[in-house]
C-alpha cells in the first residue's frame, strides 16, 4: 500500500510499473519460484519469520538510506548493534530500570554517531574510513566489556516485548514498519529531508540557501546511530541475551539492502521504500535457500549474485528509458 | 522581437537614480589585475550587457557583486544607499541574483524543493512541510513565467534551459530585483534562447534589472539597453544600444590596434601528419583539419564553441560518429592508447585533473606515458627513469628540486612543462595544445612559446586552442576559427589578424 505512493515520490520513472526497480521484480520472482519449488515457503508461520527477519534488517537499512543519500555510508552500524545490546544487557544486570538501561543506549549511541558525524562532515573525511575505525572500536569495545560471551540473565520484559503483537502483527514488524512510517515523514515531509537529499545532490547549494549544511550532515549520522542503538533493544528480546558479535556483517547486508532497492551512491539519488524491497528480497532470498536446505555458504553466493542482478537490472532500465 | 520592443521601451527609468551602482571597484588576484577601478550603473526595467572577450573581467565584476570575491577598493550603491556585500546572502537579501553558467540545483530535489529550498519554513504546518502549499506557490511562479514544468519534476531530469529557468523563478521566489545572467545562452538551443528573451522581456516589463553577460553581438543587438564594454580589466565605455555600431563594438572589445602585432617568421611546412575530414561527434559537426609537419595551427573561438572538443576528438579521447582520421597518410587507430603510440599528444585544458597525477612526482608523471616504449621487456628500472628525467628536466628548462618534487608543489608554468615532458618522452610528433599558457606567468609563457618553436623545429606539428588573440596571431602559421561546434573559417597569412578572427567569432 506504501507503493504507489513511493511512486509518486519519482515523478520523473513517468509510468509505476517502470518505477518498479530491479529488486522489485527479482522479489516477485523469488516468490513465485520458492513457492512452486516448496508450499511450505508460503505458510503462515514462514512468512511471519521472513516479515520478523526483515525487520530486524530494516532497521539497519532504514537509517542507512538517509546515510547513503547524502553520498556516504556507516559500515559502524553492525558494531554498534552488538555494543549497544551489550551495554543494555549488562545495564540490566547492574540493576538499572529497562527505561535507564535503553537511555543510556541511546546516549552512547548517538555519541558515536556525533563522531562518525563530525569527523565526515566537519573534517571532511571519507566516511568509509571514518566508520572502518569507528567499528573496530565499538567492536572492540563490546568484546572488552564480555569477553567475548553472550550476556544473558537479565529481566525478560524485553523479550515479553519482543514476542508481544499489535493486534495479529509481531512487535519487530510494528516497530520496523512505525520506523520506516517516521522516516518516511522525516525524509518527504520536513526540511531536514530535504537537506539530507540536497546534501548528497549539491551540498554548496545547500550552502548557499542558507543552511549549516554541515549541521545536517552530522545529524544525519546521529540520527542514524540513535536508530541502530536503540534496535539494538529489540534485538537482545529476541533471545534474551546480548550477543557482542551479532551485528557483523549486517552492516554490508543493510548496504546491499539501500543499493539492491534502487538508492545510488551519487548526488543523493535514492528512495526509502528501496530499502524495504531490497531488505525483504535479501530475507526472501535468505529464506527461501533454507528451506530448500541450500548451504550457507552457498546463500552468500546467491545474495552476490541478486545485488550484481538488481544492478544491471536498474542499468538496463535507465539505458533503455533514454 | 518582442524583448527588443519590450525592453527598449523604458527611456524615461534612465532619467531615475539607478538601482544599483558600483562605483571604481578595483580587484586584483596574485599576478593579475582583474578589475580596475569599474563603474556601472544599473537601472530598474532595463537590460544591460555586459561585453567583452575572455579574461576581460566579467566573471570577476559578477562574483564581486555577488559577494563571492571582496573588493579592494570600491563600493557598491542600491537605491543610492551605500551596502555591504560581504557574503552571497547578503546579495541576496538585496535583492540580487546571479544564475551562474554551472547552477545550483538539487539533482534529486524536485523543482518546487529547489525554488523554495532553504526558505520551506513558509510551509510549515506543526513542524511538516505542507507540500500541496509549496507547489501551489512554485505553480504561481512558473505559471508568472509563462512555464508550464511539473513541479513535481526532478531538476536531474531537466534540460539544460529547463534548469536556467527554474534557476530564475527561485530568484523570482526571492523577490530579486537585479538579476545577472552569466551566458545564459552558452549551452542551450536557439529555441531555448528565444524563450529566454522571452522570459527577460517579460521581466523588465516587472521592472527587474538584468546584468547579461555575453561576447554574441546578435544579443547584445537585440536585448541590450544599455552596453558596457569591458577590456582588460576596465570599462572601455558605456553606452546605449544605438549610440554605437556592431564593428565600433568589436573593436572596442579587442582594443589593440591590429597594426601593432609582432611579425612572425613565415615557416616551411613539410608533409600532412594529420587529415580530418568531416568529423562529428556528440557535440561538434563537421570538422575538417590538416596539420602538417612544422606548423603551427590555431583553433580560435569563444570558450564553449567546440574547440577542445575537436581536440578531444582527433585524440580519440571522445568517439567520433562520423567522419574520417588520416594520420601520416594512412587511416588512424580508432583506440586512444593506439593513437598514442602514434603519436599524438594531448596537453589538456585542466592540467591538474587531466594532465598530471598532482600528488605524484616529476618522475612519475614525466615518464607515465613513455613507460611502454622504454621499459619494453616490462620489468621497470627506476634508474634509467631517473636519469630520463633528469634529462627531461633540463631540456625544458623545469624549475625544480629534484626528479622527486610532487608537481602539486610546482608553478602553473613548471606544472604545464611537466605534461609536455610527458609527451616528449613519448616520442610525440603531433601535439595538441588546449590552452597552454592558461594560468602560468609572462615568464613561463615566453619559454612554453620557445618550446613550440623547438617542437615546430623538430619536425613535429602543433595544434594550439588559446582564448588570447594576440598569442594566436602571434603564435600561429595559420588558425582555424570556430563557432557553434563548426569550423566558419581559416585564416593564413596576413589574413590572419585579431581583428578577422574576431569578426569570425561574432559573425552572425
Amino acid at each position: 500500500m506504501t507503493a504507489p505512493t513511493q511512486s509518486q515520490q519519482r515523478p520523473g520513472a513517468g509510468q509505476f510499473f517502470s518505477a518498479i526497480p530491479g529488486a522489485g521484480i527479482l522479489l516477485i520472482l523469488m516468490l513465485a519460484l520458492f513457492t512452486i519449488a516448496n508450499p511450505r515457503f508460503v505458510s503462515q508461520t514462514n512468512l511471519v519469520n521472513v516479515g520478523l527477519q526483515a525487520s530486524l534488517l530494516l532497521m539497519i537499512a532504514l537509517p542507512m538510506t538517509l546515510i547513503i543519500l547524502t553520498e556516504g555510508l556507516d559500515l559502524s552500524a553492525g558494531a554498534l548493534l552488538g555494543l549497544s545490546g551489550v551495554i543494555v544487557a549488562e545495564a540490566l544486570l547492574a540493576g538499572w530500570s529497562v527505561f535507564a538501561a535503553c537511555a543510556m543506549a541511546f546516549a552512547i549511541s548517538t555519541a558515536f554517531g556525533a563522531l562518525n558525524g563530525v569527523l565526515i562532515a566537519y573534517l571532511t573525511l571519507p566516511a568509509f574510513v571514518v566508520t572502518l575505525g569507528t567499528m573496530g572500536l565499538m567492536q572492540g569495545i563490546a568484546l572488552v566489556m564480555t569477553n567475548g560471551d553472550p550476556v544473558g540473565g537479565f529481566t525478560p520484559a524485553i523479550e515479553t516485548f519482543y514476542r508481544s503483537q499489535l493486534w495479529i502483527f509481531p512487535m519487530p514488524i510494528v516497530v520496523a514498519v512505525a520506523l520506516y512510517a517516521a522516516l518516511w515523514l522525516l525524509l518527504y515531509r520536513t526540511r531536514l529531508g530535504n537537506y539530507v537529499i540536497a546534501i548528497g545532490g549539491n551540498k554548496d547549494a545547500l550552502r548557499l540557501a542558507g543552511i549549516r549544511a554541515n549541521l545536517v550532515h552530522l545529524a544525519v549520522y546521529v540520527l542514524g546511530s540513535a536508530i541502530v542503538g536503540l534496535s539494538a533493544v529489540l534485538l537482545i528480546g529476541r533471545t534474551n541475551s546480548a550477543h557482542p558479535t551479532v551485528g557483523i556483517g549486517m552492516e554490508f547486508e543493510a548496504i546491499a539492502a539501500v543499493v539492491l532497492g534502487g538508492t545510488s551512491f551519487e548526488k543523493g539519488q535514492g528512495w526509502l521504500f528501496g530499502a524495504v524491497l531490497g531488505a525483504l528480497a535479501i530475507t526472501v532470498l535468505r529464506n527461501g535457500l533454507n528451506i530448500l536446505s541450500v548451504d550457507s555458504s552457498l546463500q552468500v553466493v546467491c545474495i552476490g549474485i541478486l545485488l550484481i542482478l538488481a544492478l544491471l537490472i536498474d542499468r538496463a532500465r535507465k539505458h533503455y528509458s533514454r | 522581437m518582442p524583448a527588443a520592443t519590450a525592453a527598449g521601451g523604458h527611456p524615461a527609468d534612465h532619467a531615475a537614480a539607478p538601482l544599483l551602482r558600483l562605483i571604481d571597484i578595483d580587484k586584483s588576484f596574485p599576478g593579475v589585475h582583474a578589475l580596475r577601478s569599474v563603474s556601472l550603473d544599473i537601472h530598474a526595467g532595463e537590460v544591460h550587457v555586459i561585453l567583452g572577450q575572455n579574461g576581460a573581467g566579467k566573471s570577476t565584476l559578477i562574483k564581486t557583486l555577488y559577494g563571492a570575491h571582496a573588493a579592494d577598493k570600491g563600493h557598491i550603491e542600491v537605491e543610492g544607499r551605500r551596502v555591504a556585500v560581504a557574503r552571497p546572502a547578503d546579495a541576496s537579501a538585496l535583492g540580487i541574483a546571479v544564475i551562474f553558467q554551472e547552477f545550483s540545483l538539487v539533482p534529486y530535489l524536485d523543482i518546487a524543493q529547489n525554488i523554495y529550498l532553504g526558505r520551506e519554513a513558509a510551509f510549515a504546518r506543526f513542524g511538516l512541510i505542507d507540500s500541496a502549499a509549496m507547489h501551489a506557490a512554485a505553480r504561481t511562479i512558473l505559471d508568472d513565467l509563462g512555464l508550464d514544468y511539473d513541479t513535481h519534476a526532478y531538476a536531474a531530469d531537466l534540460g539544460v534551459a529547463q534548469q536556467q529557468m527554474v534557476e530564475i523563478a527561485k530568484a523570482l521566489s526571492q523577490n530579486a530585483r537585479v538579476l545577472v545572467m552569466d551566458e545564459p545562452t552558452a549551452a542551450i538551443s536557439e529555441r531555448e534562447a528565444e524563450r529566454l528573451f522571452a522570459t527577460i522581456a517579460r521581466l523588465t516589463q516587472k521592472n527587474v534589472a538584468i546584468v547579461y553577460i555575453s561576447h554574441r553581438m546578435k544579443e547584445v543587438q537585440m536585448l541590450g539597453d544599455r552596453i558596457t564594454i569591458l577590456r582588460d580589466g576596465a570599462v572601455v565605455t558605456s553606452v546605449l544600444r544605438d549610440e554605437m555600431s556592431q564593428t565600433e563594438m568589436v573593436g572596442a572589445m579587442i582594443g589593440r590596434p591590429s597594426g601593432s602585432q609582432l611579425a612572425r617568421t613565415p615557416r616551411a611546412p613539410g608533409d600532412p601528419i594529420l587529415f580530418a575530414r568531416g568529423i562529428s561527434t556528440a557535440k561538434l559537426s563537421d570538422i575538417s583539419i590538416e596539420i602538417r609537419a612544422g606548423e603551427v595551427v590555431g583553433l580560435a573561438g569563444l570558450v564553449g564553441s567546440g574547440r577542445t572538443e575537436v581536440v578531444r576528438a582527433l585524440f580519440g579521447a571522445d568517439p567520433i560518429t562520423g567522419g574520417e582520421i588520416a594520420l601520416s597518410g594512412s587511416r588512424a587507430p580508432t583506440t586512444l592508447d593506439a593513437r598514442v603510440r602514434a603519436g599524438m599528444a594531448l596537453l589538456p585544458e585542466d592540467r591538474k585533473r587531466e594532465g598530471l597525477a598532482l600528488p605524484l612526482d616529476i618522475r612519475d608523471n614525466a615518464t607515465v606515458a613513455s613507460l611502454w616504449r622504454r621499459f619494453t621487456s616490462g620489468w621497470f628500472s627506476p634508474a634509467a627513469a631517473e636519469r630520463d628525467t633528469r634529462g627531461l628536466i633540463a631540456q625544458l628548462g623545469i624549475a625544480a628540486h629534484g626528479t622527486h618534487q610532487t608537481v602539486r608543489t610546482l608553478s602553473g608554468g613548471n606544472q604545464q612543462k611537466v605534461v609536455l615532458a610527458k609527451w616528449l618522452a613519448a616520442g610525440s610528433r603531433l601535439f595538441l595544445l588546449d590552452e597552454p599558457t592558461r594560468g602560468v606567468d609572462v615568464g613561463a609563457k615566453a619559454e612554453i612559446y620557445r618550446l613550440i618553436d623547438q617542437l615546430v623545429d623538430g619536425g613535429a606539428g602543433v595544434v594550439v586552442i588559446s582564448s588570447e588573440l594576440p598569442e594566436l596571431v602571434q603564435l600561429c602559421d595559420r588558425a582555424y576559427v570556430m563557432r557553434d561546434h563548426r569550423i566558419v573559417g581559416h585564416l593564413d597569412d596576413d589574413a590572419l589578424t585579431e581583428r578577422a578572427i574576431l569578426e569570425l567569432v561574432v559573425h552572425q
